[in-house]
């Protein structure tokens, strides 16, 4: 309820200060103007969004898969977790967007390009972080399955899967953002579909409104989006964990 | 005399630190009879906790000793002893219910069976209520009384202590020393019980072993012929304070002497 206040207290300055100010549409729209622009075209909005949400859930689905995988991999053979995590971890400093180019021709302007932009972008925050959490239980813990007869699957199964979920979730709540920005980026390399061309080709136009209509999509998605994963969270790791937001 | 249900032969600890060779365990030789309740003290760092991991199953001796469990050597004592470290270690997202079951789950007990026996059993651990109750809801004694269950429920003959209540308030921890007592004497289990607290170690033992600074040996070995059922007020009796005075110069003497040897490697 309070949200909703302060949504709107915003929404008013923001329509108020424009008129006020006499600012021309093509630099800010009012929000007036832009719901109106979404009323008259709501089917467009809605197909653009639906092309985008499909690409991106479908990317940070393989990557929740792909990097959980590799993650319990990782976390069992040290060699590979030397070998391979510091490449990891140095990568996410790349900026692997300027990849999505070589994706484009590779798998061509369809919708699998931007499956594979946004599992790319995703699935290294989800493999270290889970790494990170299949790491953090408590040692004695584990001496003390052991002592119980407990072998590694059990011990991943019954300890370390479970203390693992709360870093699992801030990688998958970080990994809706970047499954999202790739999908939007994808389009922009290459295709006809999407939020990201709804976008693209307004900017064209110089359509402001029509550019804030693609904007205020994007925010909704991804908003939604992080909303899911976060209730999932909510649900399932309802345990006093530790604080791992930074 | 029942016959023994633990025995070490030499068994005996050396780490190696850095390439320097560091005897935590000088070859110890030991008998525990089955049922017995067995208490060791030793000053703080002096390697019982080595000697618990050993017999666990935790930590390999070094070789040339021997573990026998019913007489039988053992090559790995790993799903035949109950152990229970100094911290509960219950896990935050099981119901106390589920968290007394994980060592028996472990062992392969079908899920509905060992609530069962869970259940049953909760009352004589004054838990009965608590079932569904999860860890962040309950206080530390109960917390050990949970983590204690979920050693006892594992059917394993030999339960291995290591400090359980060293963490509680000295009420509660009289309250659980009393009952441990009931407990030990109800299903007499062979119980081993590592504490630093003289008084806790009098009041539960059967036997009790003092243990040298390390690298730890045999320092004393004592009897403790004191009538059972113990209750709280047996601590001022007379031949309770002898015991105490005994152990405690024992006890002493070892730990200004590892006071005065702090400077080595300390275990990891």
């Amino acid at each position: 309820m309070r949200r909703l206040v302060d949504v709107v207290a915003v929404l008013l300055t923001w329509e108020v200060a424009v008129r006020l100010l006499g600012v021309s549409s093509r630099v800010l729209p009012p929000p007036s103007a832009i719901a109106v622009q979404l009323m008259q075209i709501p089917g467009v909005v809605f197909t653009a969004a639906g092309y985008t949400v499909t690409s991106a859930v479908l990317g940070y689905l393989a990557a929740a898969a792909v990097g959980i995988a590799l993650a319990v991999m990782l976390a069992h053979v040290p060699l590979l977790e030397r070998s391979l995590l510091p490449f990891f971890v140095a990568s996410q400093a790349v900026p692997v967007i300027a990849f999505s180019a070589i994706v484009i021709l590779w798998a061509g302007n369809g919708p699998l390009s931007k499956i594979a932009i946004a599992f790319y972008l995703s699935f290294f925050p989800v493999t270290v972080g889970t790494v990170r959490g299949l790491q953090a239980s408590d040692p004695m813990a584990v001496a003390l399955l052991r002592t119980f007869g407990a072998r590694t699957w059990t011990i991943l199964w019954k300890l370390r899967f479970p203390t693992a979920l709360p870093y699992l979730f801030v990688a998958l709540r970080i990994g809706t953002t970047t499954a999202l920005i790739g999908a939007i980026v994808g389009e922009w390399f290459g295709d006809n579909r999407g939020l990201g061309t709804l976008i693209l080709h307004a900017l064209y136009t110089e359509d402001t409104v029509r550019l804030w209509c693609g904007i205020v999509a994007c925010a909704v998605v991804g908003a939604a989006f992080y909303a899911v994963v976060a209730a999932l969270e909510r649900r399932l790791v309802w345990w006093p964990a530790p604080a791992l937001d930074h | 005399m029942n016959p023994d249900k633990l025995t070490l032969e030499r068994i005996a600890k050396t780490f190696a630190i850095e390439g320097r060779h560091l005897p935590v365990l000088r070859p110890l030789d030991l008998r525990v009879p089955e049922g017995e309740f067995l208490t060791v003290v030793g000053p703080s760092g002096c390697g019982k906790s080595t000697l618990f991991n050993i017999i666990a199953g935790l930590l390999p001796p070094d070789p040339g000793g021997v573990l026998r469990i019913d007489g039988r050597p053992v090559d790995s004592p790993l799903g035949r002893v109950a152990y229970m470290p100094q911290r509960d270690l219950l896990l935050p997202w099981r119901s106390v219910l589920d968290n007394a079951i994980l060592g028996l789950e472990v062992q392969g007990v079908p899920r509905d069976e060992a609530r069962r026996r869970a259940r049953e059993t909760m009352p004589q651990f004054g838990l009965a209520g608590f079932e569904d109750f999860y860890p962040f809801a309950l206080s530390g004694g109960m917390r050990q009384r949970v983590a204690l269950l979920r050693t006892f429920l594992f059917e394993a003959d030999i339960m291995l202590l290591d400090e359980p209540f060293g963490a509680l308030d000295a009420l509660t921890r009289s309250i659980l020393q009393e009952w441990l007592a009931g407990i030990a004497v109800r299903y007499r289990r062979t119980i081993l019980f590592i504490t630093h607290d003289v008084e806790e170690a009098i009041f539960l033992g059967d036997r009790l072993l003092v243990l040298t600074a390390r690298p730890a040996s045999l320092k004393l070995e004592l009897k403790v012929p004191l009538p059972r059922p113990r209750r709280p007020e047996l601590v001022t009796s007379e031949p309770f304070v002898a015991l105490k005075r005994q152990v405690l110069e024992a006890i002493r003497e070892e730990s200004l002497r590892s006071f005065s040897t702090q400077a080595t490697v300390e275990p990891g």
